[in-house]
């Protein structure tokens, strides 16, 4: 079967790719850095992702019921999204932190504009910076794991990169033995779900190759060619969990090939600076959110000519 | 002869108020709308003013209809309106400096909110002078009443309060976005919706009493 | 970083007047339907800010403070706009046809849109010398170019998705709106 074909938007009714079973693999895929999350932050950490994907299951279904529509909480798109959005939690938040970003995750980002496919940002990213934005403290203290030896240093990796990068053990940084959100702190974990959904054809690996690539380059030039620096830099943050499972949602990334080479370096570009010049410590979510809203434009000007399109008047 | 010309005077100024809502119907003046309504305070105040403004220059482009020529009629419109902004903008800045620093800029700006600029090109310009006032107080405070709405809800979850008064209980977390410009949209957005879905609502319930 | 730059990525970005200021919200609702026409308005707008923004800050330093007439900044300022806009849509219509039959539709319409005015009223306030708020005045209306043709892009995607009846028009525009804001702030404090 040819890549593009799971990819684009339009309902192909042959494959044997169903929304459902796509879905179910980019569960699994995301398995591993849950289970990495659930064994650094504790119990905690298993209480937020279940709360958040039930809250967006059970939001998809009574919206759904509420405005007499066809139910269609079966596509497990509502999980993902769920998975998702508790991945970029701190594991210390309230309990209601994931009720509300669920909420406005499934209802507001994603149901209003027609459900599935329609959304134009991606409703997890969206919620995370509602509630970034609206609680700032809650959202941005981020516990240290449970078998980090040092209690007191907490700064996460990204805060001490900027001044004084050979302190951090890219080991560490690799099997996720450091402070942040619950999911993205393995890059192993990641990595593995990666390369498992590229293998599965449900990814594209344009989009995470140059969101990385162009990222790992602009660190690379603007600290003096300091390897070690910059490596350690995109393996810090949740840059590695954007990049592969949140920059490649298909409703919110442009459809062309082209359209993703520029999606994916648009997205390390600004990630590049929000993390150098901006208030925000990681700029990850928000240079996704950013890309996403230029994606219909993208769309427009890479799309391929369809054979006799005639320029219309005026 | 004067009950006729109360009752029309009435429903001018319920067409303003309700049926055509500048806010919710029009959808006119959508930068202080969204601009200034983080507090209810400020909300009201910004409607009182536009009202005024709104008042003054409908009475005026009424009475000037028959002299203003109708090639330059943009100018003298323009001119008419800025003349009372400017005057309300020396008088908050000598009597409220406050109020006048909240809502900054916006205040100049109400020379260039389309609500002032389309209620003098299509109702002053061509109604007498005591309906023009209907039209400007409804429309005025229909546009009052509706930002003043959005500023209540705003405030209540962007900082816990109505009119500076402690609604929320203590433990309740102020949603700062509601303050910012995403809150703005989102909750016009949402209250528009609800507006029309009760719009739906009455005129079928209208149309059942009908049948 | 220098002084140019803080304007030219402030104004666009950072700043944005539509999507961090509230400024421009019924054009940026109303002429948002359909990327090209949001292309011809943004193309109109910057055309006219960048001239306004010259010409008002002449007016203020040449005409109203030596004259001490400065409270009378809002009725002149308006009024230089105005003006300009009628000269603005003459002069195309005289030099350049094809110009202003790309533009002609939304000149009319600026003079109502509050960026223009607000540009010209901040560049005073924020003590711009001449070319500092003309290059302001440019920056802001690319600006406000750039919002309008995302959200006229994502409208018209929208236009082919099963939005509900009720969210469609104003209130998908004003959510809409609401969600890109929220990109834009991942901006925040970066000059």
């Amino acid at each position: 079967m040819q890549k593009n074909l799971a990819i684009t938007s339009c309902p192909h009714i042959r494959s044997r790719k169903t929304t459902q079973k796509i879905m179910q693999d980019v569960c699994i895929a995301l398995a591993p850095a849950g289970i990495a999350g659930i064994v650094y932050f504790g119990a905690r950490a298993a209480a937020i992702i279940a709360i958040s994907v039930v809250t967006c299951v059970l939001a998809e279904l009574v919206y759904e019921k509420m405005m007499n529509q066809r139910v269609t909480i079966g596509d497990w798109s509502a999980v993902v999204t769920g998975l998702l959005l508790a991945y970029n939690l701190p594991s210390t938040v309230p309990l209601w932190i994931p009720i509300i970003g669920g909420i406005i995750a499934i209802v507001l980002v994603k149901m209003l504009f027609g459900g599935i496919g329609s959304n134009f940002m991606n409703p997890a990213l969206t919620a995370r910076a509602v509630l970034f934005v609206s609680w700032g403290g809650l959202m941005g203290t981020y516990p240290i794991t449970r078998y980090m030896a040092d209690t007191v240093s907490a700064a996460t990796p990204l805060a001490v990169l900027a001044t004084d990068s050979a302190s951090v053990s890219l080991v560490d940084l690799m099997i996720g033995n450091c402070p942040g959100v619950l999911g993205e702190t393995c890059k192993l974990a990641i990595l593995a779900g990666g390369i498992f959904l590229i293998a599965r054809d449900v990814l594209d690996w344009k989009i995470p190759a140059c969101f990385i690539g162009s990222a790992f380059l602009l660190f690379l030039l603007t600290s003096g060619f300091n390897f070690d620096y910059a490596v350690k830099e995109i393996f810090a943050g949740s840059l590695m969990l954007g990049a592969i499972f949140m920059a490649t949602d298909y409703a919110t990334s442009p459809q062309s090939n082209l359209g993703r080479v520029i999606f994916g370096v648009g997205c390390g570009l600004i990630l590049f600076i929000i993390r150098a010049y901006a208030n925000y410590p990681e700029g990850c979510s928000f240079s996704i959110l950013f890309m996403n809203i230029l994606t219909p434009l993208i769309d427009r000007y890479t799309a391929p000519k369809y054979f006799g399109e005639v320029k219309q008047h005026g | 002869m004067a009950d006729q010309k109360k009752s029309s005077f009435i429903s001018v100024f319920l067409n303003g108020l309700i049926t055509e809502n500048p806010t919710f119907t029009l959808m006119l003046g959508m930068c202080p709308t969204l601009g200034v309504t983080t507090a209810a305070m400020n909300g009201v105040s910004m409607g009182l003013a536009t009202t005024f403004v709104l008042v003054c220059s409908n009475l005026f482009i009424s009475l000037l209809r028959n002299i203003i020529p109708d090639k330059v009629r943009i100018p003298a419109y323009i001119v008419v309106i800025a003349s009372f902004v400017t005057m309300i903008d020396l008088f908050m800045q000598a009597f409220l400096p406050e109020l006048r620093a909240v809502l900054g800029t916006y205040i100049q700006l109400i020379v260039v909110n389309c609500i002032i600029f389309a209620r003098a090109e299509s109702f002053a310009a061509k109604n007498p002078p005591l309906l023009s006032i209907a039209d400007g107080l409804g429309m005025g405070l229909g546009f009052t009443c509706s930002i003043t709405l959005l500023s209540m809800v705003r405030e209540l979850f962007g900082s816990g309060s109505i009119f500076g008064l402690r609604i929320m209980p203590e433990g309740y977390l102020p949603m700062a976005i509601m303050n910012q410009v995403p809150g703005g949209f989102i909750t016009l957005g949402l209250m528009m919706i609800l507006v029309n879905v009760i719009k739906k609502y009455a005129s079928a319930r209208k149309e059942e009493k009908l049948a | 970083m220098s002084t140019w730059l803080v304007i030219i990525i402030g104004q666009i970005l950072v700043n944005n007047y539509v999507m961090c200021q509230f400024f421009g919200i019924c054009p940026f609702l109303g002429v948002s339907k359909k990327v090209d026409t949001a292309l011809g308005m943004g193309l109109a707008v910057t055309f006219v800010i960048t001239i306004a923004s010259f010409v008002t800050w002449l007016v203020q330093y040449y005409i109203l403070e030596p004259l001490n007439l400065v409270y009378l900044q809002t009725i002149a300022f308006i009024l230089v706009i105005a003006v300009l806009v009628q000269v603005v849509e003459s002069a195309l219509k005289k030099l350049s046809p094809s110009l202003y039959q790309a533009l002609g539709v939304y000149l009319p319409l600026i003079t109502t849109n509050c960026v223009v005015l607000a540009v010209a009223v901040n560049n005073i306030t924020d003590g711009y010398n001449l070319l500092q708020a003309t290059l302001c005045g440019c920056c802001s209306a690319l600006g406000f170019t750039l919002a309008l043709l995302i959200l006229a892009g994502i409208r018209e995607r929208m236009e082919l998705s099963n939005m509900p009846k009720w969210m469609q028009g104003f209130p998908g525009a004003l959510i809409m709106s609401g969600l890109m804001a929220i990109a834009f702030m991942g901006f925040g404090g970066l000059i």
